[in-house]
């Protein structure tokens, strides 16, 4: 198409409102305008305050997302367990993998935080072996949430890891360490953590079509406790 | 004597020379239908017996039978094996083919030559009968029931290899041939010899219907396809490879079977076939699973030439039983875990190896060490969770073993001073096993804002190790 050729379709900005086949379009569930919230699935994340501001009220059900603590172990799995716990929980719960945790995951903490075990599959790997296992578990489709520990993930991994999460319909967690916020990334959300108190601060650092910002929360520390049958 | 390859009926040297017919009115066995919609349906056996396979050699199926019984597909698709020295055809059909009954022996006849084996040749209208009369060395040809009780009078009853002592057994009270027992009154002998022996003898005689397993030839894949050009693409290769595979799997689902082993070979102009080998854990027939993990094989090949042609080789199909659907969906109670699962856990286990996956189970034992169990993953997870835990905080990692701190006046320095936090707990057990533990448990903060969980011997060095990252 060249530079001084008709233009056919008129500027959006001013007829975006005025025609009713573009709001017909944009109702489509794959199309989304930045400024408004993702209409994507959504798992709630526990904590009501981060609920409010992540797009959609929850963590994506499909699409690959950052944690970026400043150090490893300042609670970025604490703010992803009660997600876990109630999404491992459900009947028709698929798979949660994760791919080379840097220490062992303590099975008691996790149980206590209702956390079903048997769904709960750890794979050791070391550098692409581990980039290339996280890309196959998002992919397959077998997993609802994919969680992996990495030091170098350049950008256009990450874009096919996000490619494949949504593949695999899947939420796939990369968490790495707060150097890394200085690069672009192409996941569909950017969450930085620093501890406080009991807590943390969050801060969204990119969110589609969410609010930015910081909050603070505080972990739950009474265990989950097992609802029994009667 | 060679068969006609093609199926030229009019040439005048294929028609039958001697009219050796199948009887227009077969005799019916008794019970079977009076109309038939086809006059000569009744069978018509070839034993062919191979005298120099040892009769004791009952180590399955040996390897000269198995391929007589290939060779003898051209004459009938309806083959059995009498292991372990004789195979059966039903000829019936195939005699004005093959010209008759001389014809037909002496194809037969040609075929055992080629192998280089004496063989001994009998037809008779039932399976067991021909079989008997080629055991005792008897060459007969016997087209109709009526006749088969007349023919088998004489045979020793050695010939229907019954066990040594109830031959023996027979011998004393005088019948030694097929025939004297055969008018040995029915309902004693059922009594005295079994029923079973009785059922062989109606068998024998064309009264009880002999069914014989059908003999099936293996059949292997192999296919080759040439590349439209020459190429070391990996793309090209791979969309080749694919059409191949497509084609294995159609074979396989006619078979409703999978392979356990596939070779694929790469020509190459100068240097010799590339080889690679794909074994598998369980029998597989779908295309696309094969390509992929195919492909994932492929990658860590180094060709030493462009490729002209691959070439698929299945090994023998193996019989997959057909998959019940089940009642409830993946992962409710009762139901199977999703098939994506396991075949995400077949690849990463063939990339990384059997033990870089694990699931974690809870053991009873205070010991944090000893708290929990790895396992390999199971596919069909039970999703009821074996033990539920006392409500007492615990960090979510754990270090592989614990880590010595350094101390100054008495307190735990990690990448600087720790703060510790609330009451110690004390962890004092195992003592059962070698592998007590005395220790103080507790939780600290370091400068950074983590949360770490520290303990301190109990006994005397009272030295501090790091246990676990709260995360």
């Amino acid at each position: 198409m060249s530079a001084d050729g008709p233009r056919r379709t008129a500027p959006p900005s001013s007829a975006a409102r005025a025609d009713p086949r573009l709001e017909q379009l944009l109702a489509h569930p794959a199309l989304w305008r930045a400024g408004s919230a993702v209409r994507g699935a959504v798992w709630s994340s526990g904590f009501a305050p981060l609920d409010a501001g992540l797009p959609g009220g929850g963590w994506p059900r499909s699409g690959l997302i950052e944690i970026l603590p400043m150090r490893f172990g300042q609670g970025e799995l604490q703010l992803l367990l009660p997600a876990l716990a109630s999404l491992t929980r459900r009947p028709e719960a698929r798979w949660c993998i994760w791919v080379a945790p840097p220490l062992q995951p303590f099975a008691p903490a996790l149980a206590a935080a209702g956390v079903a075990l048997p769904r709960l599959l750890i794979v050791s790997a070391r550098g692409a072996a581990a980039l290339w296992a996280f890309e196959q578990a998002l992919g397959s489709g077998a997993c609802d949430c994919v969680f992996a520990w990495t030091r170098h993930a350049p950008a256009r991994h990450i874009r096919r890891l996000h490619l494949a999460a949504q593949r695999g319909n899947t939420l796939g967690v990369l968490f790495r360490t707060r150097e890394a916020a200085r690069e672009a990334s192409p996941a569909m959300l950017r969450v930085a953590l620093e501890p406080r108190g009991d807590g943390a601060r969050v801060t969204l650092l990119k969110s589609r079509g969410g609010a930015r910002g910081a909050l603070d929360l505080t972990w739950a520390t009474d265990a989950y406790e097992p609802q029994r049958m009667p | 004597m060679r068969a006609p390859k093609t199926l030229d009926l009019f040439a005048p040297e294929h028609l039958p020379r001697r009219a050796v017919r199948p009887p227009v009115q077969p005799v019916q066995p008794q019970g079977a239908p009076e109309r038939s919609t086809r006059p000569s349906q009744a069978p018509l056996w070839l034993a062919v017996h191979l005298p120099r396979l040892a009769p004791e050699s009952d180590s399955g199926v040996p390897r000269v039978l198995h391929s007589l019984a290939v060779r003898a597909q051209r004459f009938t698709p309806r083959i059995s094996l009498a292991p372990p020295d004789a195979v059966l055809l039903e000829v019936r059909s195939s005699l004005h083919l093959f010209g008759g009954v001389d014809g037909l022996r002496r194809a037969m006849a040609g075929e055992c030559a080629a192998l280089g084996q004496p063989a001994i040749l009998a037809f008779a209208p039932s399976a067991s009968a021909a079989l008997a009369g080629t055991r005792a060395g008897r060459a007969f040809t016997v087209l109709e029931a009526g006749q088969l009780a007349g023919s088998l009078a004489a045979l020793p009853l050695a010939a229907l290899r019954w066990p040594p002592q109830l031959i023996e057994r027979l011998a004393r009270i005088g019948v030694r041939t097929v025939g004297a027992a055969l008018r040995l009154p029915r309902a004693g002998f059922a009594q005295r010899f079994g029923a079973t022996r009785l059922a062989a003898l109606d068998q024998l005689t064309g009264r009880a219907a002999d069914p014989r397993e059908r003999f099936e030839a293996p059949q292997r894949f192999r296919r080759r396809r040439e590349l439209p050009c020459e190429s070391d693409s990996h793309a090209l290769l791979a969309v080749t490879l694919r059409a191949l595979l497509e084609e294995l799997a159609r074979f396989l689902a006619a078979r409703q079977s999978g392979v356990l082993a596939l070779e694929c070979r790469l020509w190459h102009r100068q240097a010799v076939p590339t080889r690679c080998v794909l074994r598998l854990g369980a029998p597989l027939a779908d295309a696309a699973r094969l390509a992929a993990l195919l492909e994932e094989r492929l990658r860590s090949l180094t060709l030493p030439e462009p490729v002209r042609a691959c070439e698929l080789r299945a090994g023998s199909p193996v019989p997959q039983p057909m998959h019940t659907g089940g009642l409830w969906r993946p992962g409710e109670r009762g139901g199977l875990a999703a098939a994506p699962g396991v075949e995400l856990i077949e690849r990463l286990r063939a990339r990384l190896g059997p033990e870089a996956l694990e699931t974690l189970s809870l053991v009873a034992d205070r010991r944090p060490e000893a708290a929990w169990r790895a396992g390999p993953p199971a596919l069909a997870p039970d999703a009821e969770s074996q033990a539920t835990m006392r409500a007492v905080p615990r960090p979510l990692w754990l270090l592989p073993a614990p880590r010595l701190l350094h101390q100054r006046r008495g307190l735990p320095r990690w990448h600087g001073a720790l703060h510790l936090e609330g009451e110690p707990e004390r962890i004092e057990t195992g003592w059962w096993d070698g592998r007590e533990v005395a220790r103080d448990y507790y939780n600290a903060r370091d400068g950074r804002g983590r949360r770490l969980w520290l303990f301190r011997e109990r006994e005397p060095p009272h030295r501090w190790f790091l246990h676990g990252v709260y995360g």
